[in-house]
């Protein structure tokens, strides 16, 4: 097209230059011919008849494009507006899109955790019945919970007492002629080793615990054991002994 | 050396004399005991504590009656716990708040009691006390 070449708009503004310089001459060379009282050679007028007819027809030609232009313009324009309007409507149900995504992933992501959390406590549940029977077990001997009676100068401890220990196998080692404990505790022979040299023993218990028939489970290197509640009784048989014997000594005191 | 495979009868002793000792942790006079003779220094001493740890799990810890030794286990982990513990006054004073902790519900329970009773006392002046609150 010949827009590509030069702007239409340049062209009509030149066309049009060219009918007034055109115009102009012939109105002069009218009015040289009226002054100057000569027939002019009508060629020149002609010429320039032709040539103003020429540029008209160019010009009215060059308005038809004009307007032409200018329609395809506005189409222009209007599919321009059109494209923004997609353009903005894409971009919200992009941030929509992105909201979403962020709520389900906070959603997923809690979820996990949830779940995480159920395991974790689904692994550390005890029977509550147990857990009943424990917090008996340390409340009646007053182990946790101080004796409602107790006054200071009372022996009774939330410790196993001197005399408590002295009691126990610990106590008693000395008494013994088992090498197998001796050299099985693990990581340290030492503390098997001198633990008799610090308690002096006084009631042989050692006979009466092993005699009760317990059976634990034997792991490896683990030295994870897990014997009936039998030895939880002979705690409690040793505090009775304990109790009987502090009684007695707090009565000598 | 820790790798000999122990019978039945070791083991079963083995755990009764651990479940002892453990206990024994409770008292902290012992533990300013063995602080005194310089076993809570020794190396292999502190690996055996490290070791009793698993008088936590609660298949283990069901079987203790003295619950106190487990926390002074989580703190004899601790050197400066270790260091401190052969002052004769640092075991003294963890037995103090030991006792003044192990007397805490009984406190509580006889407060609450006498809270009881002061409440029951009051009850007959009730309504007096109401008619004059509703002006």
């Amino acid at each position: 097209m010949a827009a590509a070449e030069k702007p239409t708009k340049e062209k009509l503004l030149s066309t049009l230059d060219d009918i007034e310089v055109l115009s102009r001459e012939l109105i002069e060379m009218l009015a040289l011919s009226r002054t100057q009282k000569l027939p002019q050679p009508g060629e020149d007028t002609e010429q320039i008849l032709e040539l103003l007819v020429q540029r008209d027809k160019e010009f009215q030609e060059l308005m038809q494009t004009a307007v032409e232009q200018g329609r395809v313009h506005q189409e222009m324009q209007a599919l321009e507006k059109e494209v923004e309007k997609r353009d903005s409507d894409i971009q919200q149900l992009q941030k929509q899109l992105k909201e979403a995504e962020h709520i389900l992933a906070t959603a997923v992501y809690q979820a996990k955790e949830k779940l995480k959390s159920i395991d974790k406590a689904r692994k550390g549940s005890i029977s509550s019945e147990e857990i009943i029977k424990y917090a008996h077990r340390i409340s009646a001997s007053n182990a946790v919970c101080a004796p409602l009676n107790w006054v200071p100068g009372d022996p009774r401890r939330p410790y196993p007492t001197d005399l408590e220990m002295r009691s126990g196998i610990l106590g008693n080692m000395s008494n013994m002629s088992t090498n197998g404990v001796n050299g099985h505790l693990p990581g340290d022979a030492l503390a098997a080793g001198r633990l008799p040299d610090i308690l002096t023993p006084q009631y042989p218990w050692q006979s009466a615990d092993v005699s009760m028939g317990i059976l634990p489970p034997h792991h490896g290197n683990d030295f994870g054991l897990e014997p009936p509640g039998h030895n939880k009784e002979n705690e409690d048989d040793v505090e009775a002994m304990s109790t009987d014997s502090s009684s007695s000594s707090s009565d000598s005191d | 050396m820790a790798g000999v495979m122990e019978t039945e009868e070791q083991a079963r002793h083995r755990f009764q004399l651990e479940l002892e000792f453990v206990q024994c942790l409770a008292n902290p006079n012992y533990l300013n005991f063995l602080a005194q003779r310089g076993y809570l220094r020794e190396k292999p001493f502190v690996n055996y504590l490290k070791y009793l740890l698993y008088w936590k799990e609660p298949e283990y810890a069901k079987f203790l009656k003295y619950p106190h030794c487990l926390h002074m286990l989580e703190l004899l982990q601790y050197e400066h716990f270790r260091k401190e513990l052969v002052n004769a006054q640092c075991a003294k004073f963890i037995d103090e708040q030991q006792i003044l902790h192990w007397q805490h519900y009984s406190r509580k329970r006889t407060r609450l009691q006498q809270a009881l009773v002061e409440q029951q006392q009051q009850q007959p002046q009730a309504p007096s006390h109401g008619n004059t609150t509703s002006k």
